[in-house]
């Protein structure tokens, strides 16, 4: 069973964060609120989402498994409004998910989720960690677009940066300890990524909202931010890019 | 000078007479004594002694033969284009030289030589108005649907002029001329095709798609489609013959590729490889998800650098979710995708793709998008070489082409990707 009512908000928020890397998902819902863990077609990112049951205004469930196609799910939701509030029923007998919001009734058919996998976070020591405000960070992934498609992540003890080198033009963004939320590292650690897959990952977090993120040495990233007004947590993690000689 | 009676032989490999296609290493030979262009062998002579057979023939405004069937849709002044039947002077049944899915076994010499001797008539209509009453209109969509050679007289208001004109998409054709009337046997039309022409509310996309999927050859499919024998009734309209090469090819390809994501990977790196007209095709397919590449190297005084004295290469690529913007190297992007997609969906496996090209200098003219088709479809009918890691398969390709692998790798957004970009499961 699954019978919820939550602002369009929440609902629009878990799909900005799940769709630029997966097209379906195993939504996995509990009494105590909803989950899911994905891997994109590529095997490079994962998300791994959680909003407790606070974050609805009504909820009811109990252990079951919904297979959402989120683009599908994304076009219903933008026929709300922000502040609408949207209704969510799992109806057993047709398999469908009973959208309402307002008078709009809108059923959509599920995918079989036999065949999703359940992928397992990988156990990694990521020795620094720092938290920022998103707005530190997202003009320098901007900037970093527009000269390449890996850009370089170094922590050391008394500064976080970032840095994108093309053919011939570079970017640079250093952000010394007293900016940050916090920093906490021992020694340097330094990564490559792809831009693209990280500017979708910190592009859900607007303004002040704090980031954290922990990074090694030609390691994964892991990249963490609240959602749901608090009541929710996303986790994403994103492999490396190695150096080319 | 032509031997007309072979002409009406129904035998069309004696028709067009099967030449040894010549190697890279004769070029060098030439350029060594008064080929100093560089080609391996002079492209004005080539057309000279094509136009040479045909000119007797032609000489004159009224020309009756056997259309294999063949239509050329024009792109110059849009949406006034010019629209017509493509002739040769000669009866019998002439398919193969519009079905360019079989002319890989012909040599670039005998393409020109078929296709010089078509006669392109025009007749400047508006896109729009496939409906038309006018004979020539209505004629020419006949010809585009029908399903064998038919014949075709037509009188044209000046005698054919110009030699043989090359595009980079469509296939060359010869000389051509403002057509004043023409009337034609009746035609048999291809039955799939038929019934798609009468389906006014279908969509072209699913015609299209449904017709590929029917066994219609892709060739076929084109021409129906430029006459604007498919879609819903108000939106049909006539395509210039170069964009509905690419449309067709893009089209079934993208319906091949949904399929292709959602099929398991393969289980090694694959190198398939192919030489045709002195063009090498390598073709690498890696165990992942969908991602295809296809990239050119052209040496110098080859078709498309015809000036330059190093090699230039060009590339287009998409990751997985696919491209929003037109190919930067053009419709051969589109067509080699629809080949590789053809096999992976055969095989009900996905893979990355990633194809190698170089154009040596024995390719001396642009013969049409279809070369790029067909020779990838060759190649991957080929038996592949399996590989456990990528770079067992890039020292195979290496062995293959000319082209230096670290040149490739620098001029790739794929191989890049396949080599620096690591998975969350290496961790």
């Amino acid at each position: 069973m699954f019978n919820a009512k939550v602002k369009s908000e929440v609902l629009k928020g878990i799909i900005d964060v799940t769709s630029p890397l997966v097209n379906e998902v195993k939504l996995n819902i509990s009494p105590k609120g909803i989950s899911l863990r994905a891997v994109d077609p590529a095997h490079v990112a994962m998300v791994d989402l959680a909003v407790k049951d606070k974050a609805f205004e009504e909820y009811k469930a109990t252990d079951m498994e919904l297979g959402i196609d989120m683009d599908k799910f994304g076009g219903i939701m933008r026929l709300s409004s922000s502040g609408d509030m949207v209704s969510l029923e799992y109806d057993e007998e047709t398999n469908r998910l009973i959208v309402k919001i307002g008078n709009l009734v809108r059923k959509m058919g599920l995918i079989d989720t036999a065949g999703m996998p359940d992928p397992k976070m990988p156990n990694l020591s990521l020795p620094a960690k720092i938290v920022l405000k998103a707005s530190e960070i997202s003009q320098g992934v901007r900037a970093s677009e527009a000269v390449s498609d890996h850009l370089a992540l170094t922590v050391s003890k008394d500064n976080f940066e970032l840095s994108a080198e093309g053919d011939t033009d570079t970017v640079n963004l250093k952000l010394p300890k007293d900016l940050l939320v916090e920093l906490n590292a021992t020694s340097k650690s330094r990564s490559l990524f792809s831009i693209d897959y990280f500017s979708n990952m910190i592009k859900p977090v607007k303004g002040e909202d704090p980031i954290t993120i922990q990074i090694g040495n030609d390691n994964p990233i892991k990249v963490e931010f609240d959602i749901a007004e608090k009541k929710g947590h996303v986790t994403y993690l994103l492999a490396p890019r190695i150096e080319s000689e | 000078m032509l031997q007309n009676t072979k002409f009406y032989s129904n035998n069309q490999e004696k028709l067009l007479p099967i030449t040894k296609q010549e190697s890279t290493s004769l070029c060098a030979l030439c350029r060594g004594t008064k080929f100093l262009c560089g080609k391996s062998r002079c492209p004005v002579i080539v057309k000279y002694h094509s136009r040479d057979k045909v000119k007797s023939l032609i000489d004159t405004v009224r020309i009756g033969g056997s259309s294999p069937p063949s239509v050329f849709i024009g792109r110059i002044g849009y949406p006034k284009v010019s629209i017509g039947p493509m002739i040769p002077p000669i009866m019998g049944d002439t398919s193969i030289i519009d079905t360019p899915e079989l002319w890989l076994n012909k040599s670039i010499d005998d393409i020109v030589d078929f296709r010089s001797m078509l006669i392109r008539g025009k007749h400047t209509v508006d896109v729009y108005n496939v409906e038309s009453s006018n004979k020539i209109v209505e004629y020419t969509r006949e010809l585009a649907l029908a399903k064998n050679s038919v014949f075709t007289d037509a009188i044209f208001s000046k005698k054919p002029r110009g030699s043989i004109a090359f595009y980079d998409d469509a296939q060359p054709h010869g000389p051509s001329a403002p057509i004043r009337k023409f009337d034609i046997s009746n035609p048999k039309y291809e039955q799939h095709i038929e019934k798609a022409f009468y389906d006014t509310d279908l969509k072209s996309k699913d015609a299209i798609f449904n017709l590929y999927n029917d066994g219609v050859r892709i060739s076929k499919i084109q021409r129906a489609f430029s006459v604007g024998a498919f879609g819903v009734k108000k939106l049909r309209r006539f395509v210039p013959t170069r964009w509905s090469i690419t449309a067709v090819d893009s089209n079934i390809g993208e319906n091949l590729m949904k399929n292709t994501k959602t099929y398991p990977w393969i289980n090694e790196f694959r190198v398939y490889y192919h030489n045709q007209f002195d063009n090498r095709w390598a073709v690498l397919m890696t165990p992942s998800e969908w991602q295809y590449e296809l990239i050119e190297a052209w040496y110098p005084n080859t078709t498309w650098n015809p000036y330059g004295s190093s090699i230039s290469i060009f590339n287009s690529y998409e990751f997985y979710k696919g491209r929003t913007t037109y190919a930067e190297i053009g419709g051969c992007y589109y067509a080699a995708r629809l080949a590789v997609n053809e096999v992976l969906n055969k095989e009900r496996r996905q893979a990355g793709a990633v194809i190698l090209r170089e154009a040596h200098p024995g390719y001396i003219m642009p013969i049409g998008v279809w070369n790029v088709r067909e020779s990838v479809r060759k190649a991957l009918k080929e038996p592949y070489r399996k590989f456990d890691t990528l770079n067992q398969a890039l020292v195979f390709v290496s062995e293959k082409m000319d082209i230096p692998l670290q040149r490739w790798i620098r001029n790739s957004a794929i191989l890049k990707n396949q080599l620096y970009q690591k998975r969350l499961e290496d961790f």
